[in-house]
């Protein structure tokens, strides 16, 4: 959309997919001049990867399994544990900006507003990606066979941008809300319930307690984790990959509609 | 498209409050300021002058009352007042990872330039703001006086009509102070950019200013020339070093009570006075009967300062 205002001086030109090139391009810029913010989060993932399989690799030897390598179902856990840890990253650089009072600055310029809160959120998107796709690399390399073969990857991946999209809507709202970086790290620990209240080290069918079992099954990481393993161990059963796009167009409604909310409230003159 | 008739004034504001629940921060302000002119906004910290630059500036609302900048009114069409001022607030940083020319080259893009309109645009101003040095390092490692450079250099990306300025020099050294003033003194006779900036320094609205408006508890108190403010004064000021500083307000007091009118400036002590070679007779024979010791006295023609302290001083103590 372009929108020409032609004010007293010269013609302004209102635009805003440039706004949100522009401030998505600065982003990057950013993230990339953070690398400590980015490899811990990509360390911890590749962690989980080689402890897990390392330790309890031997125990895919259950019928549960299905006859498929514990390898192909704990990239899974390596894989969410990075979007979520990603995602989280744009609410971080939004704190930044609303710390550093830089984006004060950007509302005094007429620049589209939605731009100023999507840029970090599709910056996150994309080295979200980019680690999702690292994690897969090593996983190859360590022996990852995949049955649904190269669409199945990339399917993993887009599952991880989709988990990661709703992380990013909840971290988006938090720092918007909060304003300051110890409220947004706190809020990010609901990472832990998220990722271990799951079938994330055994299917459902192993876990003894009746109350994790519960809680795995109210818990949407479990949806996610499902799709991600079908495609990854059996191949392309319909009904776990729909249940884990369902949990993420789910979720992500609910907390981008939240981050909505909160910036429309944050940037509304008072 | 949209288009607004020009108007006949820079900045037009009538009868502007704003309230924070019980609290009256602006009480009803009008002013105006014509194109290309350089005007200053004076007040003690608490007057209100943030509060008006912020709603000028489209960063909060009004209550009541009306603005119009640039000929467009900051509550029903703020995006077109965003694109004919530049703005530097204390309020607003910038981001310390990026560059000063990417930076610069952001700003521009975002108020609609083109890429390499942006970037020509964006080394123009590195040379203007003498910043072609640092130009492709990180901002974090600029120093006080590069930053306000920048800044000022970040309002200007657009070739705004008019320029906002909120305490521009505070925190600067002299030098970088004084070399702030002529790059002000420089865009405004240039370019015919007006310039609407809030000091703390009455000496900076003194030499840049051709004119100043004084706030005090969210009104206008005054409104004039540096000339015709302290013409305004038209008496002459005896100023009194005590002995012991740290007494000075209670001498102010001592005087005021003996029906002079007098007020503590920091360690001194300024007591106005339509003959001031008159008065110091009976202001001294005072202090010496109340045992009042004084280091030394000086009688001067009034500066901004002491129009300044009139004006506050009056309006407190009409509260």
């Amino acid at each position: 959309m372009t929108v020409v205002m032609n004010a007293i001086g010269p013609t302004y030109r209102r635009s805003f997919w440039r706004d949100l090139f522009v401030l998505t391009g600065r982003s990057i810029k950013v993230t990339w001049r953070l690398p400590f913010a980015v490899i811990p989060n990509l360390a911890i993932s590749l962690f989980f990867l080689l402890v897990y399989q390392g330790g309890l690799s031997g125990i895919s030897a259950l019928p549960a399994f299905g006859g498929a390598h514990y390898l192909n179902f704990i990239v899974p856990v390596a894989v969410v544990s990075g979007a979520v840890g990603g995602a989280g990253g744009s609410g971080q650089a939004l704190i930044r900006d609303l710390e550093s009072r830089y984006f004060t600055k950007l509302r005094l310029t007429p620049a589209s507003p939605t731009a100023f809160v999507l840029a970090p959120m599709i910056a996150g998107m994309l080295q979200l990606i980019v680690q999702t796709i690292l994690i897969l690399v090593v996983a190859a390399a360590m022996g990852l066979s995949v049955p649904t073969g190269f669409v199945g990857l990339l399917v993993v991946v887009l599952l991880a941008a989709g988990w990661g999209l709703a992380f990013a809507g909840y971290a988006v709202a938090i720092a918007l809300r909060s304003g300051n970086s110890q409220t947004a790290q706190a809020a990010t620990f609901v990472f832990f319930p998220l990722l271990f209240l799951s079938d994330t080290f055994v299917p459902l069918s192993l876990i003894g307690a009746a109350w994790l079992k519960v809680a795995a099954r109210i818990n949407p990481t479990t949806y996610v984790f499902g799709a991600m393993r079908e495609v990854l161990m059996y191949g392309w059963k319909s009904r776990p990959i729909l249940e884990g796009i369902l949990a993420i167009v789910i979720l992500s409604a609910i907390t981008l509609g939240w981050a909505v909310f909160t910036a429309r409230r944050t940037l509304r003159r008072k | 498209m949209t288009t607004e008739p020009t108007s006949n004034q820079a900045i037009r504001v009538a009868n502007l409050r704003k309230r924070y629940g019980d609290v009256e921060a602006l009480r009803g302000i009008d002013l105006s300021v014509e194109w290309g002119e350089l005007y200053g906004f004076l007040g003690p910290n608490g007057a209100g002058k943030s509060t008006a630059i912020q709603i000028l500036t489209t960063l909060i609302l009004p209550t009541e009352g009306s603005a119009q900048v640039g000929g467009a009114d900051v509550v029903r069409h703020p995006e077109m007042v965003r694109f004919r001022i530049g703005v530097a607030l204390q309020d607003t940083g910038v981001d310390p990872l990026l560059t000063g020319r990417e930076l610069l080259t952001i700003q521009g893009r975002l108020f609609g330039l083109r890429k390499q309109e942006s970037r020509n645009r964006a080394t123009e101003l590195l040379n203007q703001f003498n910043l072609q040095e640092a130009a492709d390092r990180r901002v974090k490692t600029y120093s006080g006086g590069m930053r306000r450079r920048l800044d000022l250099a970040l309002a200007l990306v657009h070739r705004p009509s008019i320029l906002f300025l909120d305490e521009p020099t505070t925190g600067l050294d002299p030098v970088n102070r004084i070399a702030l003033w002529d790059l002000l003194r420089q865009v405004n006779e240039e370019t015919g950019t007006t310039i609407f900036m809030t000091t703390q320094y009455l000496e900076e609205a003194d030499a840049l200013c051709q004119r100043i408006a004084i706030m005090d508890r969210g009104k206008i108190v005054a409104e004039d020339t540096p000339t015709g403010l302290k013409r305004r004064l038209q008496r002459d000021v005896i100023e009194l070093d005590p002995e012991h500083p740290e007494e000075a307000a209670h001498i102010a007091e001592t005087l005021r009570t003996a029906g002079f009118d007098a007020v503590a400036d920091k360690d001194l002590i300024r007591v106005f006075s339509a003959n001031g070679a008159h008065s110091i007779g009976g202001v001294l024979q005072h202090l010496e009967s109340k045992s009042v010791g004084i280091a030394g006295l000086r009688v001067t023609q009034p500066s901004l300062d002491d129009v300044f302290l009139q004006l506050t001083t009056a309006s407190v103590n009409e509260g």
